[in-house]
């Protein structure tokens, strides 16, 4: 039963990549490839702080606290679930609960729990979205606005501050010369990359988002899977939020905030169809790259921060607007 | 399963009459004219985002960024009072809601993407150009007078604001429910393949939808930042949710393809006395998120309880499937 499900799940996957989208995707991997160049080659014209190691460092570390969100979010994109608009309030019950329960239970069980309670979050949307089958930007936008407030009152809306020198030690210490928070994230994409393109989880999250009909007249349990990219995420935004407030030993309610247009960003620009149905870790990673410097780019350059988020909200019209006239002509 | 059905079709008039005993009980003297006219004050800003999304819910497409268009209108008519004086200054702020609809409906229409995404993108460049003209600071208008005479109680209960919103809001239903481009809105809803055949423009009335939307909100915004004489670009981070929750109260499906002008009236008093009674109640902020949360969640998965009876189980949900915009990318 479930190897005739793989099999044929395989069969449409092929299908989607032989037919005619060879030639786009070759273009839009090389396209992405040469602007990280570009942006590199301006960096390094504008400003001499470009090519420090200090610099190049702090861009990796703020990349791997975006990145494992990413990594979860490509499994959203991918599986047609639009996007995951609760990732700010996901973040905030990491970050808060991993600081504010250290004193209870200690940093580890204290970590865990908030990565749990995250998850819970997310297995909330997925019921939503997958189950029940509510569109997935108005569960994440409503239970995210209720996660929050959750999380809000829970705290009494205060900032919370870490009580353990041992934890933030970990968090920011290194491991062989990389930062641990840069080890965790790409251990996380690693395995995000293998669940996805080498798993039968990751192949019917492609078959659902592809053709959701012919994914589950194949056998693929399309509602689970739905449901589980959310969980995917939430979990991923746990950690990362648990991470960030180990880094920083404080946490702010709107901690998350505008992590979610980020991961979205690097996602769609990474060229994984809005869709559903294609895209891979390491595409969204480039994605991620490519964004996560132009940033640094603009910040060395003195670019004020509202005009960042204007040219993010001008690359997902972009990404998304080149994505859907692509698919058009590759996949008509 | 009949009674849900029948519960969320009558659901608007339960739901009003459950929140005005609860605000009745909680608010003394909530039936005094005075309290009556400040929660329709408060409900109006509200009420002038949800009548433009009621239209642009009920031709099957949502927009996202009315928050982020409110501020933005209202930072403008603030700050241009100072070079071109009031009036104008308002009236190019809510032309500024307009444009920015029309951004949101040419994108749409001319892309052919989902316009939750594409409005969720727009709803960042808004707020990001709101932040930019205005250096993350708060503007402040020329004349305080003006609020003050904004903020007058005309018949015991009205302000102008809540007025306006009173008469376009009447003026909706007529549109919706007497005339053809009415109709034409909610065809292109429920089926756009069909309404296309039957010669509908549905192109020009999703793209019309979104100006409107647009335009609703910009006067929405200029209004509030009138009133309070100021200009924030944080201003309407909150309404996004509200707003919609207001206008599923009503009945309007995010489907699309239903709705009605009287529903959302009713969705947005029935948000507005909460407000109200939480308000009183000093409940923070963040419960009150919490509640308006909740009110969508819940009703949008009774909709969904409601629509699913009759379909075979594990049939594809409707709403991404039927999405013209998520259909138009793919085919």
């Amino acid at each position: 039963m479930t190897d005739a499900a793989m099999e044929i799940s395989g069969v449409t996957r092929n299908d989607r990549f032989t037919r005619g989208s060879k030639l786009v995707d070759a273009l839009s991997k090389a396209g992405l490839a040469f602007a990280i160049l570009a942006v590199m080659a301006y960096g390094s014209l504008v400003s001499p702080a470009f090519f420090t190691s200090g610099n190049l460092l702090n861009v990796l570390t703020s990349m791997s606290i975006v990145g494992i969100v990413v990594v979860g979010m490509t499994f959203v994109l991918v599986v047609g679930g639009l996007a995951d608009l609760s990732v700010p309030a996901t973040i905030a019950c990491g970050a808060i609960l991993s600081l504010g329960l250290q004193p209870m239970i200690g940093p580890l069980p204290a970590f865990v729990l908030a990565v749990g309670l995250a998850g819970l979050i997310g297995l909330i949307n997925g019921v939503l979205v997958g189950y029940v089958g509510i569109n997935p930007i108005i569960a994440t936008l409503g239970i995210g606005t209720i996660g929050l407030g959750i999380v809000q009152a829970a705290v009494g809306g205060v900032i919370v501050y870490g009580s353990n020198p041992a934890s933030a030690e970990f968090a920011k210490g290194r491991l062989f010369g990389i930062p641990v928070v840069v080890l965790i994230f790409l251990a996380i994409a690693l395995i995000g990359h293998f669940v996805l393109s080498r798993s039968f989880w990751g192949r019917w999250t492609l078959a659902t988002g592809g053709n959701y009909s012919a994914a589950e007249a194949s056998a693929v349990p399309v509602q689970a899977v739905k449901a589980g990219a959310f969980v995917i995420t939430a979990l991923a935004s746990g950690i990362s939020g648990g991470l960030l407030g180990l880094t920083l030993q404080s946490a702010r309610p709107l901690i998350g905030a505008g992590y979610e247009f980020s991961a979205i960003t690097a996602v769609v620009v990474g060229g994984v169809s809005i869709i559903g149905g294609f895209g891979s870790v390491p595409r969204a990673i480039a994605g991620l790259i490519f964004v996560q410097l132009l940033t640094n780019v603009m910040v060395l350059d003195g670019v004020r921060t509202p005009i960042q988020g204007f040219v993010l909200g001008i690359l997902i019209v972009g990404a998304v607007g080149m994505d859907a006239a692509l698919r058009k002509r590759g996949v008509a | 399963m009949r009674f849900l059905a029948l519960a969320s079709r009558h659901r608007v008039v339960i739901i009003l009459g459950l929140t005005l005993i609860i605000s009745a009980l909680v608010v003394p003297g909530y039936f005094s004219a005075s309290t009556l006219g400040l929660g329709l004050d408060r409900a109006a800003t509200i009420g002038l985002i949800a009548i433009g999304l009621t239209v642009l819910l009920i031709s099957g497409q949502i927009d996202l960024s009315g928050g982020a268009v409110f501020a933005l209108a209202g930072i403008v008519s603030v700050i241009l009072q100072r070079e071109i004086g009031i009036l104008p200054a308002a009236i190019v702020g809510i032309l500024v809601g307009a444009v920015a609809g029309a951004i949101n409906g040419g994108l749409v229409v001319g892309l052919k993407v989902n316009s939750l995404v594409l409005t969720l993108a727009t709803m960042l460049i808004f707020r990001s150009l709101a932040h930019w003209i205005t250096n993350s600071q708060p503007v402040t208008g020329t004349d305080i007078m003006l609020s003050l005479a904004l903020a007058k109680i005309y018949l015991d209960v009205f302000t102008i604001r809540s007025a306006l919103f009173i008469i376009l809001i009447v003026l909706l239903h007529v549109w919706l429910t007497r005339t053809i481009p009415g109709r034409n809105v909610f065809a292109v809803g429920s089926n756009p393949a069909a309404a296309k055949e039957s010669g509908i423009a549905s192109d020009r009335i999703v793209f019309l939808g979104f100006v409107f939307a647009g335009t609703l909100a910009g006067l929405a915004g200029v209004l509030q930042s009138l009133v309070t004489n100021t200009g924030s670009p944080v201003f309407g981070s909150e309404l996004t949710v509200a707003v919609i929750a207001a206008v599923v109260v009503g009945g309007t499906r995010l489907e699309g393809g239903r709705g009605s002008a009287l529903g959302t009236l009713g969705g947005v008093l029935t948000i507005g006395s909460l407000t109200i009674a939480m308000e009183f109640q000093s409940v923070p902020a963040y419960v009150q998120q919490v509640v308006s949360g909740l009110i969508l969640i819940l009703l949008v998965v009774l909709d969904r309880a409601v629509t699913t009876k009759g379909r075979a189980p594990g049939t594809r949900p409707a709403l991404i499937s039927d999405n013209p915009i998520t259909q138009g990318g793919k085919a």
